[in-house]
Order: C-alpha cells, then sequence, then structure tokens
C-alpha cells in the first residue's frame, strides 16, 4: 500500500492535511482529513467577564471575526436576558450580510477562481490569483471591489475594517450615521452588477466541470442550517432545521438553547478539529453539512425576490436537495445576491437610523447560547457564567466542524475517482484540494490555529511507509 | 480624490511592529498636507490596489528588521511581481505591482522604515523606537505639502 500526504492544502484559511492510502493496485483504500492545529479560546477564556467576550473571540478569525461577535454578543445578550432595541438589531444585521459578501467574495473571486477560472489541470505555478490577474483582470478587478464594499459597510460602522469593537452585548456601541448610509447606497448598484455578471458567467461556465459536479462530494447527507417561520433563509435569527439526504424536513425550529439535544461532538485521533453530528442518528452517522448549500437546501426559498429566482432555476438544474459540493460555489454567489439585497432592504429602512442601539443589564442568567449563520455555516457560541459574569465554562462550534465528517467523505470521493497511485499528476492532487476549498474550510476558525496558510497530501504503501508527499506553499 | 496616499502598518501588540500605526495616527492626529488621505491597518490588503490606483504618491510607513534598532529607512518601491501570491503576505513592491495589472497605471511609491528591537507580544514601543517615533513623523511629513489631511483607519 502507498501513502499520498497533501501537506498543506492550499487556498484555504489555516492548515490542514490530507492522506491518502492506496492499496497494492495503486487504488485508494482510505483517506484522511488532519486538521493539524489548536487554539483553544474555550479554555483560555475561563475567568474573563462575560463582556469581554465578543472581542476575544473575534480574534479567533481575521476573516469572519463579525460572525463571532454577532454569535458571542447574542450569547451575552442571553445572560444579560436583554431584548436589544430594534434599530441594534437591524445594524448587526446589515454588518453581518456585509461580511457575508467580503468573505464570500474572498472565497470565490481570491481561492477558487484559479481552479474555475484557469482550470483544475492548468500549470501549478500560475494556478493562483497572479494568474487570475494576468489571465482575467477583468475578474480579479470584480473580486477587489466587491470585498472592498463589504468591508467599507464594516468599517463605515464599526470604525475599524477587521476587528471593530462596535458589536456588543446588549447591541452595538454606535448608530448609522446619514452621510455613512448615503454612501453605501451610492457604491450598491456597481456591488449588485458585479454580483449578476459573476453569477451570470458562473451559471455559463458550470456546465464544463460537469465532471466536479459528480464526483465533488455529491454522496447525499443530511444539510443544517437557519430559517425562519415561513421557511425563508436566515442569517442572524431563526431557528435550525435538518433536512434529509432525501429532502425531507427531519427535524425544524431547534432554537439556539436547545442546540446540544440535537447536536453531539465526536473527538477524532488524527485531528484537532472535532466532528459535530446529528444526535438521533449518532456518529458518524449523523453526519450533516451546513454553509451555502446546506443553507439553499435547507430553506424553502430564500426571500428576496432576485435570490429567489436564482434559487429557483438552481434546484431546477441541480434537484432539491442538491447534493455535490462543488455546487458550494454556486450556492455562494446567490447568496451574495441575497446578501446585498437585504443590505438594500435594510438601508431604506428609517428605523436603522434611530439612536437607542444598545440595552443595558447585568447578569440575569448563568447560561447564554448565541446562534448565526456565518459565511460558512452554523456557528455557535454557548456560555456559562458564575453569578458576578466570569466565563465558567465555553462552548464554540464553528461551521467548519459541522463539516468536518462531511468533508472527509467527500476527500474519499475525489480520491477514488481521480487518484491513480501508479501515475501520480498534480492535477489529481489539485482536485483533492480543490474539494476541500469547496467547502471554504476556515480552519483558524474551527480549531481556534496559528501559523501558516497550508494544506499537505501524504502517500502511504499498503505497509504504511510513507512514498510520496506533496507540501506546496 | 487624494494627491498623496499614507499608508501607515503593522500590529501594534506586537510591540515595534506597529511603529508604522502609530507614526500614521500622529500624522492624522496633526493634520498634515491638503489632498493627503492617511491609511492606518494592520497589514496591506489587495484591496489598497484600487485605491493606490488613484493617487499620484504612495508612502508606506512600516517597522523593519534590518538595520540597528532606531535607524531610519527610505526607500523608493518598485512593483515586484511576487512568485506566489496570497493576501497574507503582501508588500508594497507586490501591491504596487498588483495595482499596475489590474489598473493599468501605479504611482510613485516610498517606503519609510524605522528599525525595531522587539517584536514580541506588547502593546508599547522599545525605548530606541518610541525615541526614533518623532522622526520618523517628521521625516514622513517632510514630504508632503502643509495643509489638511482626511484620515481614516483601517484596523
Amino acid at each position: 500500500m502507498k501513502r499520498i500526504i497533501i501537506d498543506p492544502v492550499t487556498r484555504i484559511e489555516g492548515h490542514a492535511k490530507v492522506t491518502i492510502k492506496l492499496d497494492d493496485n495503486g487504488r485508494v483504500a482510505s483517506t484522511e482529513f488532519h486538521v493539524t492545529q489548536v487554539r483553544g479560546f474555550e479554555k483560555f477564556t475561563e475567568g474573563r467577564p462575560f463582556y469581554e467576550m465578543p472581542g476575544i473571540t473575534s480574534r479567533i478569525c481575521g476573516i469572519c471575526p463579525i460572525s463571532h461577535q454577532l454569535a458571542s454578543s447574542k450569547a451575552c445578550d442571553a445572560i444579560m436576558a436583554v431584548n436589544i432595541p430594534p434599530a441594534a438589531k437591524k445594524l448587526r444585521e446589515l454588518v453581518h450580510y456585509a461580511q457575508i459578501v467580503q468573505s464570500h467574495a474572498l472565497s470565490f473571486f481570491y481561492l477558487s477562481s484559479p481552479d474555475l477560472l484557469l482550470g483544475m489541470d492548468s500549470d501549478v505555478a500560475s494556478r493562483n490569483v497572479l494568474g487570475v490577474i494576468a489571465a482575467h483582470p477583468e475578474m480579479a478587478r470584480d473580486g477587489i471591489e466587491l470585498r472592498k464594499f463589504g468591508l467599507q459597510i464594516i468599517e463605515g460602522l464599526g470604525q475599524g475594517r477587521v476587528h471593530p469593537s462596535w458589536i456588543v452585548p446588549g447591541g452595538v456601541a454606535s448608530p448609522l450615521l446619514g452621510p455613512v448610509r448615503d454612501r453605501i447606497f451610492s457604491d450598491l448598484p456597481s456591488a449588485k452588477a458585479i454580483a449578476d455578471r459573476t453569477l451570470r458567467f458562473f451559471k455559463n461556465a458550470i456546465d464544463n466541470y460537469k465532471d466536479e459536479i459528480e464526483y465533488f462530494g455529491s454522496a447525499p447527507t443530511m444539510h443544517a442550517g437557519l430559517v425562519d417561520r415561513k421557511g425563508n433563509l436566515q442569517f442572524y435569527d431563526g431557528e435550525l432545521r435538518f433536512r434529509s439526504p432525501s429532502g425531507e424536513i427531519i427535524e425544524n425550529g431547534i432554537a439556539a438553547e436547545d442546540y446540544a439535544n440535537w447536536i453531539g461532538e465526536a473527538s477524532l485521533r488524527d485531528s484537532y478539529l472535532k466532528a459535530p453530528y446529528f444526535k438521533p442518528q449518532g456518529f458518524p452517522e449523523g453526519t450533516y453539512r451546513v454553509g451555502p448549500l446546506a443553507r439553499i437546501n435547507v430553506a424553502d426559498q430564500c426571500g428576496t425576490p432576485q435570490a429567489d429566482a436564482e434559487f429557483a432555476e438552481f434546484h431546477q438544474r441541480f434537484g432539491s436537495p442538491a447534493h455535490s459540493a462543488f455546487l458550494y460555489h454556486y450556492a455562494r454567489l446567490i447568496e451574495i445576491v441575497y446578501a446585498l439585497e437585504k443590505v438594500e432592504l435594510l438601508l431604506a429602512d428609517p428605523q436603522i437610523l434611530e439612536k437607542h442601539v444598545r440595552a443595558t443589564g447585568g447578569v440575569n442568567s448563568l447560561e447564554g447560547v448565541g446562534m448565526i449563520e456565518a459565511p460558512r455555516g452554523t456557528l455557535i457560541h454557548h456560555y456559562k457564567v458564575n453569578e458576578e459574569g466570569g466565563i465558567t465554562w465555553a462552548n464554540l462550534i464553528v461551521a467548519t466542524g459541522h463539516n468536518n465528517l462531511a468533508i472527509g467523505r467527500s476527500i474519499q470521493q475525489v480520491s477514488e475517482h481521480y487518484i491513480d497511485g501508479n501515475k501520480l499528476q498534480e492535477g489529481m492532487l489539485n482536485r483533492v484540494s480543490a474539494v476541500v476549498r469547496a467547502y471554504d474550510p476556515c480552519l483558524s476558525c474551527s480549531t481556534h490555529a496559528i501559523g501558516e496558510i497550508a494544506l499537505r497530501i501524504r502517500l502511504v504503501d499498503a505497509n504504511g511507509e510513507l512514498c510520496d508527499e506533496v507540501a506546496t506553499p | 480624490m487624494a494627491d498623496v496616499l499614507i499608508v501607515g502598518y503593522g500590529n501594534c501588540l506586537r510591540s515595534d511592529d506597529g511603529v508604522g500605526v502609530r507614526a500614521a495616527e500622529e500624522m492624522l492626529r496633526v493634520g498634515p498636507a491638503e489632498g493627503t488621505e492617511i491609511l492606518v491597518c494592520q497589514q496591506l490588503m489587495p484591496e489598497f490596489a484600487e485605491s493606490i490606483s488613484h493617487v499620484g504618491m504612495v508612502l508606506f510607513i512600516d517597522a523593519s528588521r534590518v538595520g540597528t534598532p532606531g535607524e531610519i529607512g527610505y526607500t523608493l518601491v518598485k512593483p515586484q511581481h511576487p512568485d506566489l501570491l496570497f493576501a497574507h503576505q503582501l508588500t508594497p513592491q507586490t501591491l504596487l505591482s498588483l495595482c499596475g495589472d489590474l489598473y493599468g497605471v501605479y504611482p510613485q511609491a516610498f517606503e519609510i522604515s524605522l528599525c525595531g528591537e522587539c517584536f514580541e507580544l506588547g502593546d508599547k514601543l522599545s525605548p530606541k523606537v518610541a525615541v526614533a517615533l518623532p522622526y520618523l513623523v517628521e521625516v514622513a511629513t517632510g514630504m508632503l505639502p502643509r495643509g489638511q489631511t482626511r484620515g481614516r483607519s483601517f484596523d
């Protein structure tokens, strides 16, 4: 038996390693997905005042700090037992949609577009964002502009692009100013035009990826995500819904505080990343997916006109539920359209300029849970505090964690289809990395990672000896 | 639209690494030149390529590990294609290159750096760097016409 090691996996956030074990005939026998770092936020926050948690946990990630601040602040709201002012809720939603736009733009344009625009088998030396800039500068400019749009909303609201201290327990720190709203409004048409253009490009190009759609993690799984009472897509509020591999709703209306009754967390031998599973079905049978594809599968509709039209076309083309992990890219683009529509609706609401944006309170409950949909999927922050408000216990379930088992299965499927250990080619290995990228995992978040960006593939023989190793920078 | 863009960057929680940020913040406080915009940020990001494509001159202020602690360095920045590019590792040279590739133009660019002594965790400058900070600001300001400024802080 041989073993292929991809280490590091590139163009993802965080560190990962993939081991592919081959049998004596050079065919794939098994695969393993290892997440190779630990950060330990749950442990070192013990003893800190609960109101520091949004600031501390936002440092988990430089890409989606807003998500952590939101989930954390919602958990703190629950500890304070307060209803935040309506304007504060709308402002939190606005900044959340801005983050969805910038994070999805990062994933699609910066990380995945080299595969999509230049080809999975193109020269590895230029299969990166520089290659995209050289070959498709208009697409690169669109990516930069769209990401900038999202970041400028975050900056305008939070007075900082990456780790603003604006989302706080009880609401937000300051109201939205009229000139900031007007500036966002004026930039919106351009952002929407980019989203439309990119989605149109992808829909036209997708027929070139029939093989990837068929073999990139297309094994059916459950899907989970937040929806409102009408079944609309939800990112900030809503309750958790699980849909079966064949499309039936298995569980609906799971409130944040009840998550532990439905989600268990298993530890894996070769990875620091835990493996959440749907408790009623046990481990590992309870594998489910979260994130853009899961949300589009779980919801009955998006709830905004253009996104609903795209939602209908998506399911018409790929069924409901659609299972291929390659379609995460498609779903991500639909969500950008949705997020921009929501930004427009929120900005048009006069209430968003109200000045009362923060509720105050002390420790009125010794436990609080915050649950939102982060760009990569459902994010849960759960805290317990003492009567002085000091954290005594914390649990974070991050989107990439939910997808851990599914990513492992997708690697297995892609490896079985593409890897021939007798004549190993870089394009084969890139597809293994690409299926991981399709999920847009944030391993820094999910293990709470320190260090460099990386993924590694290892080739191991039947005797367990390392035969080959691919380490991409 | 500004004529000059100043980008002060670094990590203020890594001691002297944040000296570029502190210099830019000081320039914001004092209010330097008309037509000058100041960006204060932790690291360079690809989006800045679009911003610098609109100005005639960009001035990067950063900490350096090369030289004697407290020493101020000054270099002309030329666009340089990196071997590999990822958003976590942009330099003034690669950002300028990105700007040229995407927008067809890039401004004249300079980098002023101050050699640090300590890059460990901490929110204070080392004594030598703290003493040199006003001179760094003076050198940077000396490159600019006097007047009003418009500042933005990206942390």
